[in-house]
């Protein structure tokens, strides 16, 4: 059996724009899953006017954002608000094992193809509906972005980690899409979860993602420390334990953990024993975090005397949680993820070819396989005259009139 | 209680602190049996931790922090160091669908639980190893470490940090959770494959590979056009204004964003459309992207006289995608992760009423997910190698002696 072909019995029909509906279609589509993408006709999914663009061109085809998250899937236009475009959608939702959207909450009612009239057409239809807050709640029609939804969550309070001056220290954003994707991830294990329910009971359901919710659930540590030990966690360096953070080296940063006692020996055996860490303020974690301040100076002062390949090599050597911080492009170029072949090179007709992430995790028997993703409404023969059963002169018609 | 989707299966977990657990968690809330193994030699930390004990009384069963990560499941003690232990490990694997891991390569050898090993327990098992950034490839594969380091490793923190300053850490312990996240639909997925094949797998999850997949403009940028985003603040490529702005009041903070004209005049009303925001240099979207450091400052002078929470949804009435950044307290008190059904209220023999998080995802048939209190250590130790494993009260009693049951 073909390795990516593990989901090649499922037909998945994603009405989505941009990161977080998109992600979770290309979750299915690289292990093999049929992925219809549903884009408006004319411009299509936003992703396709957003930078960054294959050779700083903008051109639909040449969004590396769009050409990343849509990869396996086939394009169709159509704009199912339109009657004659919601009687074709719903042929497709027919034929559909699961439907992917991420629209605002209520515009697929609006429209006439809220869950109900879905599940009506298809009784074993899988809805996964990925939004910024949730179908329900008070904040059910807030817009929602990657920035809003992680700054919201106690993992965006947090980000950066150990402030020094909150005043000058504004919360950021994760880089990435770190809300969306987590959105997206979120929402795959649910229509997952929700296709073991359908093969036991042949019922289908409506998965309700929220990207916030989801983030927020990543803040575990934060929330226990408020609702178990009744301490509002703080973001500031002073209340976190000395030594977890990035460390300047002589060529760069490390990144060392040098919390726990065997830890800091081990750091300590790596610099070489110097007198300066043999001061009574490092004999154990409660004083080494007492005095903050003092001890993580010293311990720069020392990493800073050695490069960073010699102390990661030996540092791992001893047993030190000790790695380097790396550039993007670093790690794009680094010899561990070329030897896992972490990447993966694909031909795009128009955008060219280049490197893609090959997938979230490695798998021996059916691992995530990208293809290219498709162009705008390349599959419009296939599915409309094929699958659909138009005629070329309906699809003509369709075409003129702005549906497809 | 209704049927729940994973009902039937059952997973043996040997990993502990974030990653591993919060997938064996998902799984165990949706009915999977969850077998968690801990012992006296490899406890999970998180039961230690000192900040989250419950009232700070410090006890194995009273870490908010273990608790979070580990109801829905059951719990016993099994020390792999001794050569019974892993046998007994072997014959627990046996009847299970998954297995979970996620040591430091060398710990999982010495543990006997690298796939190989496992696999001969039971060939179609489905196995997941999480770890740094792989448990194949160059000397990484070796390393020890936790989430962070693997952030770091591929670009994150780099790119973390305010322009023109140092790298920083992205919040808590991030890889952890979008990998177990992630780990979640590919574990369903190799079990579904399974169903339809018979042939199990092993999925090696990499927290920095997913990191990195979650990263499209930083990686495609590179590959694309050669560029490496470093320091990149709060800035869209697109967006303006699109930051956290101050609030009345310490630390308090407002994240805005505005992708259009209709949401820029929006913006304005609200702002009570001041003489500045009519300056030629923010009239269009791509004027304000280009000035967005002096956007910044003149709405920041405005926010800072508001309170975070009140604007965020006088923000939100007038169309502007807006959001507090809360804190701990407001997260817990907040009406639409309560009205949603987020949160949970347990009510545990040690650590009496708690308010925990719940899943983060609703499925419209399974309205009651599996809830019960995270275990004790070893609580359900008489069940499990009684019952399933059809050990005698005598044999029990034996090898807890001789700490193997330990």
């Amino acid at each position: 059996m073909d390795g990516s072909a593990s989901l090649s019995d499922l037909k998945v029909v994603e009405y989505a724009q941009m990161v977080s509906g998109p992600m979770c279609g290309k979750l299915f589509a690289d292990m093999g899953a049929e992925v219809i993408k549903v884009e408006p006709p004319g411009a299509g999914d936003e992703a396709r006017c957003h930078p960054p663009f294959a050779g700083d061109q903008p051109h639909p085809e040449k969004s590396g954002l769009f050409l990343y998250l849509n990869t396996s899937k086939k394009s169709i236009t159509l704009d199912p608000t339109t009657p004659t475009g919601a009687i074709l959608f719903k042929r497709l939702v027919e034929q559909a094992d699961i439907v992917i959207e991420n629209q605002p909450p209520g515009f697929m009612e609006r429209i006439g193809l809220g869950y109900e009239v879905l599940r009506a057409l298809n009784p074993g239809l899988i809805l996964a509906s990925v939004s910024p807050f949730g179908q329900s709640g008070p904040y059910r029609d807030w817009k929602g972005c990657d920035l809003v939804e992680w700054a919201m969550s106690l993992t965006g309070y947090n980000t950066p980690t150990l402030v020094v001056d909150p005043e000058k220290e504004n919360p950021l954003r994760a880089p990435g899409r770190a809300a969306d994707m987590i959105g997206a991830t979120t929402a795959a294990a649910g229509a997952m979860f929700a296709l073991f329910h359908r093969e036991a009971t042949g019922e289908g359901q409506w998965i309700d993602a929220p990207c916030w919710q989801a983030v927020t659930n990543t803040a575990k540590i934060e929330m226990a420390i408020y609702s178990y030990a009744g301490m509002p966690f703080s973001r500031l360096r002073a209340s976190a334990p000395a030594g977890l953070e990035p460390s300047r080296c002589r060529d760069g940063y490390v990144y060392v953990l040098w919390v726990v006692d065997a830890h800091f020996e081990a750091l300590k055996e790596l610099l070489g024993h110097p007198p300066a860490l043999a001061a009574d303020i490092f004999k154990d974690a409660g004083s080494r975090s007492q005095n903050d301040d003092i001890v993580r100076h010293i311990i720069q002062q020392e990493l800073a005397k050695y490069d960073m390949e010699h102390l990661v090599r030996e540092g791992q050597k001893l047993g030190l949680p000790i790695g380097p911080v790396h550039t993007v492009a670093q790690a794009a170029e680094n010899p561990h993820l070329e030897a896992r072949e972490a990447f993966v090179a694909i031909d795009h007709p128009v955008a060219g070819r280049f490197r893609y992430p090959r997938a979230l995790v490695r798998m021996t028997a059916t691992e995530p396989a990208p293809r290219r993703a498709p162009m705008l409404g390349e599959h419009n023969a296939e599915i409309f005259l094929g699958r659909l059963g138009c005629s070329a002169e309906e699809l003509t018609a369709m075409r003129t009139a702005g549906i497809v | 209680m209704g049927r729940l989707p994973l009902e039937g299966l059952r997973v043996a977990d040997f990993s502990w602190i974030i990653n591993g657990p919060q997938v064996a968690q998902w799984l165990g809330t949706m009915g999977a049996e969850v077998i968690k193994v801990e012992s006296q030699v490899y406890p999970d930390l998180t039961r230690l931790f000192p900040n989250c004990m419950a009232d700070r009384v410090r006890g194995p069963n009273r870490s908010g922090f273990f608790h979070l990560l580990n109801y829905g499941k059951k719990a016993i003690t099994l020390n792999l160091s001794k050569p019974r232990g892993r046998e007994l490990a072997y014959e627990l694997i046996r009847y299970s669908d998954v297995v979970i891991e996620c040591y430091p390569a060398p710990t999982a050898r010495k543990l006997g639980l690298t796939y190989e090993q496992v696999r001969a327990a039971r060939q179609d098992i489905v196995m997941v190893s999480v770890s740094l950034l792989g448990k194949t490839g160059l000397e990484p594969a070796e390393w020890v470490g936790w989430g962070p380091m693997a952030a770091s490793f591929v670009g994150m923190f780099d790119a973390q940090g305010y322009p023109g300053g140092p790298p920083r850490q992205t919040g808590g312990t991030w890889p952890d959770y979008a990998v177990g996240t992630a780990v979640v639909f590919h574990v369903l997925a190799a079990l579904r494959h399974r169903k339809r094949t018979g042939e199990g797998q092993w999925i090696d999850a990499s927290m920095g590979e997913t990191v990195l997949g979650q990263m499209p403009e930083w990686c495609m940028d590179y590959f694309m056009n050669g560029r490496d985003r470093r320091q990149w603040g709060n800035r869209d490529d697109v967006m303006a204004p699109h930051n956290t702005y101050p609030c009345a009041g310490e630390d308090k903070w407002i994240a805005i964003a505005v992708r259009d004209q209709a949401e820029w005049e929006a913006l304005c009303r609200a702002m009570g459309a001041p003489e500045w925001t009519r300056d030629t240099q923010f009239a269009d979207q791509v004027s304000r992207w280009k000035n967005r450091n002096q956007l910044d400052e003149r709405i920041g002078q405005w926010t800072r006289a508001h309170d975070h929470l009140v604007l965020a949804a006088t923000l939100q009435r007038a169309g502007v995608a807006a959001g507090a950044v809360l804190d701990s307290v407001e997260l817990h008190q907040d009406r639409q992760l309560w009205e949603w059904g987020y949160w949970w209220e347990l009510n545990h023999h040690e650590a009496g009423k708690r308010v925990l998080p719940g899943m983060p995802v609703k499925l419209s048939n399974v309205p009651q997910l599996n809830l019960s209190p995270p275990p004790d250590m070893g609580q359900h130790n008489k069940e499990i190698f009684g019952g399933l494993l059809g050990l005698s009260e005598e044999e029990i009693r034996r090898l807890t002696e001789e700490n193997v049951l330990y």
